[in-house]
């Protein structure tokens, strides 16, 4: 009864809206340390290993990857499919033949096979899950990218907090922030496109622009002698971030052949390279997005074509994080919105199983190797401790270094714990 | 309701304070300095309430002519007259049309005879308590006002794969109506909010679930489907069923008649022209009687906070949308007072509009002295910054650089201006420039634009955008050729275009010499116009 009212599209009072006060206040506070820094931040101080600061690398999964495809086969059983399994790099730990090329760095993950979550629709499972499922407090949570933005902060890298690489379209989404504003919300990189408006323009070179800005700054500090700084501090804010992200136009350059052929030339492979060097430009947040995955009918072939292109791409930019030390700063989380139910239907598909799936992780916090929980031998239920949306924000979190058991989001002087209170950490998990 | 015996007490104290004679705006003042012993700042200085008043009212900052003019005048009445001056002139249509589109339509959508409804309305300074029972009860007849239906039907357009949103118009109607933002309390009593009770979400859902768009007309228009049976509801909280016919909170329910099957038409839908019928019961009726009414104190108080808010940047109720007990307004007695005047006068805004202007604590200096330092925004003790409209800083950078004359004035007359090539792959009617500013500054649909919320997106337009820089090099009577014209003092010429007020010395000093000792004059004077058009006290209204 109370999951409906967690996500119910109309329980957004606005009292949980923030005030201007409040919207502001956080903000403005980080933007005098951050902006400072302007648009002159030199890009070799976030390559600076030693003091890295912890990331995410978030590979969301649209529509839902079937489990019994991927992390958790269950061949020449009933409801087993097509495929075979096949060993990984940790011995007695199987995975579909789908991808190979997991398999090889299987020692470098963390596996959950024990996931039971409990929306089985997408238009409330998606928004669920990447709310971590927090209780009913008369708010709309955020999604796990503006949470982390909120609680991190963007680091010293001058770029946004929270970057979406997708397909579709591009631009700044404000929706996955809920109540903690829109400033908290997503850039948006679509089909590997930079935001609008990111080139300086051929008719403004880099001395005159230096000049026009010298001029604003000057503008700007005679207004503020005498003001409030509160809206000239969020206002100087956004400036600064766009000159940083104009200072990186880098970012969108053409991508090297190679990294093509190792990433594959595939949608996912292009914007899991753009994930990588975002990350290495120290983002603090990296959403990659991969659609087409709701495989209510010939699963099969559906699962035979979509798996090799993930599992390329997520192989080699676990491979590159590694190889650079990053994975040691960098949290990657692979999931989709539910697992797919193991009765094969009538049109050769799979439709929604949130009962019992998978999910996967490596990097910063997480304990490599670790494949943990069981399903029954049809795939059908959760036999371990079943890990609900909640556990897995705990888990998380920890692993960011945030105590997510005593931290809280204090919204319009209303304290609300960051993930759900009902739920705990994985220790299995974390390393 | 726990607000009642409230509500009393205030009402009592105001029948025992007649305004002697007092115009309102003096009963504001008081009624705001008596609300605390601490320190308030003094008047603001002329150029910063020119271009305060001409944002408020016309929605763009003055002409550098027209504060030349203003500040040279040394009238003693002149800022009464100017706020007279402005209220008569035609772009306070054009702003009140706008101001009110973005509160009402949150950006949903546009619609020509949505927009032509409000303009007349302005124009007309039509009341508000008609405006809205325009809106909620629309007269196809009348083809001014019959836009007004947009308010309903845009919202029950499917979005998405959404479902029709009719719980989001019941929400809607309380939220912009009676300042009651009742979406919580659909499924059960308010878990917050003691005063927000399931029974008043369903008692508004009432009236309007069985209401449908008109498919058989070119403008928006409202069905209704025959209303047969009492709304019946259940709680996720309380056991039972519950029923209800349209109510509005704190006002009697209106009964559901019964009719004989084949009875409930005053005139039957008409299978050739597919016009639907007409129930002889229209909730929609009932509402626009009980809704607009002077008795109704929720609707008086939310007309006022909104255009409170209009004038000075936050509510009296904050936010405008949670009026309720435990979300006491800053200044409840001129809360009460305001509404009662409203009503009196005839839900006149202009009146109240005026009134607001010509008060002291609208024309308090936003300058910071520390004697008002960390004053909080709902003691009005120092004026405070308001966000700035896409709309807002579409009309002001085309009148700071003068490319307002240049836009072609009917889209019939839409050839490319020759006047000078500018970068021809820019549109420059006014519908390509406004489709620009509302991507770079407004909020996505169904977002309210009442906080301050700059974003990066905002920031690239200006910095980078093809736009605004087409604005910055000479054409015939711009800011920049008349920059270009000149041999000194460049910096009051780019100040009183570009923020209304005379440029300090050291502000002077800065300019000019920047200009005059640059190898390139053209371009630094474009630097220099970009530079105060990309600076927080342009796009900020202070």
């Amino acid at each position: 009864m109370s999951r409906s009212q967690t996500n119910h599209p109309l329980c957004k009072p606005g009292e949980h809206t923030l005030s201007r006060r409040q919207l502001l206040g956080t903000g403005a506070a980080g933007a005098i340390s951050w902006g400072g820094l302007g648009g002159l931040i030199n890009p070799l101080v976030a390559d600076d290993m030693a003091t890295r600061e912890k990331q995410v690398l978030f590979i969301w999964i649209d529509g839902g990857m079937s489990q019994l495809e991927s992390w958790d086969p269950k061949p020449n059983t009933q409801f087993g499919g097509p495929f075979r399994s096949i060993p990984t790099s940790i011995p007695g730990i199987h995975v579909s033949e789908l991808m190979p090329k997991t398999s090889q760095i299987m020692h470098k993950l963390a596996v959950d096979r024990g996931v039971s979550t409990f929306d089985n629709s997408h238009s409330a499972g998606v928004p669920r899950i990447n709310r971590g499922d927090p209780k009913d407090r008369g708010v709309i949570y955020p999604y796990f990218g503006s949470a982390v933005a909120n609680l991190m902060g963007p680091g010293n890298s001058g770029l946004p907090p929270y970057v979406w690489v997708k397909p579709g379209s591009g631009g700044f989404k404000y929706q996955d922030a809920g109540f903690l504003g829109p400033k908290y919300g997503a850039l948006a990189i679509g089909e590997g496109e930079p935001p609008p408006n990111i080139l300086l323009p051929n008719n403004i070179d880099a001395q005159q622009n230096m000049e026009r800005n010298a001029l604003r700054t000057f503008a700007n500090k005679q207004y503020s002698e005498s003001r409030d700084t509160i809206f000239s501090d969020a206002q100087n804010f956004v400036f600064d971030t766009a000159q940083a992200l104009m200072q990186r136009q880098t970012l969108f350059d053409e991508p090297d052949p190679k990294d093509v052929q190792r990433y594959g030339d595939t949608p996912l492979g292009r914007d899991m390279l753009i994930g990588r060097k975002m990350l290495e430009a120290g983002v603090r947040f990296v959403k990659v997005n991969s659609y087409g995955w709701d495989t209510h009918g010939d699963n099969f072939n559906a699962h035979a074509s979509l798996m090799p292109r993930f599992d390329q791409a997520f192989t080699a930019v676990v491979e590159d994080l590694d190889e650079r030390g990053l994975l040691d700063h960098v949290l990657v989380i692979a999931m989709s919105e539910f697992g797919r139910t193991p009765r094969i239907n009538g049109h050769i598909g799979r439709d929604h199983w949130p009962e019992a799936w998978s999910i996967a992780m490596s990097g910063t916090g997480i304990k490599r190797g670790a494949i943990i929980g069981n399903t029954n031998d049809e795939g059908t239920w959760v036999t371990s401790e079943p890990h609900d949306i909640g556990h897995f924000f705990h888990t998380w979190f920890n692993a960011l270094g945030i105590d997510s058991e005593h931290t809280e989001y204090i919204n319009d002087g209303q304290p609300l714990p960051i993930a759900n209170d009902d739920c705990s950490p994985i220790r299995e998990l974390l390393s | 309701m726990k607000s009642q015996p409230f509500i009393t007490v205030v009402l009592f104290l105001l029948s025992s304070l007649p305004l002697f004679g007092q115009e309102f705006y003096e009963v504001i003042d008081q009624q705001i300095e008596q609300s605390t012993t601490e320190a308030f700042a003094g008047q603001s200085t002329d150029s910063e309430f020119l271009r305060r008043i001409y944002l408020d009212l016309i929605g763009q900052i003055p002409t550098a002519d027209e504060a030349r003019k203003f500040l040279s005048n040394t009238a003693i009445d002149k800022r009464s007259l100017l706020i007279d001056q402005l209220l008569q002139d035609p772009r306070y249509t054009r702003r009140m049309t706008e101001f009110f589109n973005v509160m009402l339509m949150e950006r949903r959508g546009e619609d020509p005879n949505w927009q032509l409804f409000l303009s007349s309305s302005f124009k007309n300074n039509v009341p508000w308590n008609q405006m809205v029972k325009q809106m909620v009860s629309p007269d196809t007849k009348e083809k001014n006002t019959r836009g007004a239906a947009y308010f309903l039907t845009k919202r029950l357009e499917k979005y998405g794969q959404n479902p029709t949103d009719f719980p989001g118009l019941a929400r809607d109607i309380g939220r912009m109506f009676l300042g009651m933002d009742l979406a919580c309390a659909q499924c059960h009593d308010h878990l917050f909010i003691d005063d927000y009770k399931q029974a008043d979400f369903q008692g508004l859902f009432a009236f309007i679930n069985n209401s449908f768009i008109r498919r058989d007309t070119d403008y928006p228009a409202i069905g209704m489907n025959p209303v047969k049976v009492k709304l019946e509801f259940n709680s996720v909280f309380a056991e039972g069923t519950f029923s209800t016919g349209p109510k509005l909170p704190g006002m009697d329910e209106i009964p559901v008649p019964e009719f004989v099957t084949g009875e409930e038409f005053s005139i039957p839908p008409n299978k050739d022209t597919k016009a639907p019928g007409i129930p002889k019961f229209n909730p929609l009726d009932y509402l626009a009687r009980q809704l607009p009414t002077e008795s109704n104190q929720s609707f008086n108080v939310n007309a006022v906070n909104r255009i409170w808010f209009l004038m000075m940047g936050r509510g009296i109720v904050q936010p405008l949308d949670l009026h309720h007990s435990d979300n006491p307004p800053s200044h409840p007695e001129l809360l009460q007072l305001m509404g009662q005047q409203l009503s009196e006068h005839n839900y006149d805004i202009k009146w109240l509009i005026r009134q607001i202007a010509l008060s002291k604590t609208y024309q308090r200096t936003g300058v910071v002295n520390p004697s008002v330092a960390n004053a909080k925004h709902q003691q009005y003790r120092v004026y405070a910054e308001k966000p700035m409209s896409a709309e807002q800083l579409m009309w002001s950078m085309l009148t700071a650089t003068g490319q307002l004359s240049h836009i072609p004035r009917e889209p019939a007359d839409s050839e490319p201006d020759t006047d000078q090539p500018l970068d021809d792959r820019i549109d420059q009617t006014l519908e390509g420039i406004r489709a620009d500013f509302l991507a770079a500054y407004a909020n996505p649909p169904r977002e309210p634009e009442t906080e301050f919320a700059p974003s990066v997106r905002g920031a690239l337009f200006i910095l980078n955008g093809p736009r605004v820089l087409s604005w910055l090099s000479p054409r015939p009577g711009n800011l920049a050729e008349l920059l270009n014209q000149q041999a000194d003092n460049y910096a009051e010429t780019l100040y009183l275009s570009i923020l209304s007020r005379k440029p300090t010395s050291e502000e002077a000093k800065q300019f000019n010499q920047y200009i005059s000792s640059h190898s390139n004059q053209a371009k630094a004077i474009e630097q220099a116009i970009w530079a105060l058009l990309a600076s927080n006290e342009f796009s900020i209204n202070h």
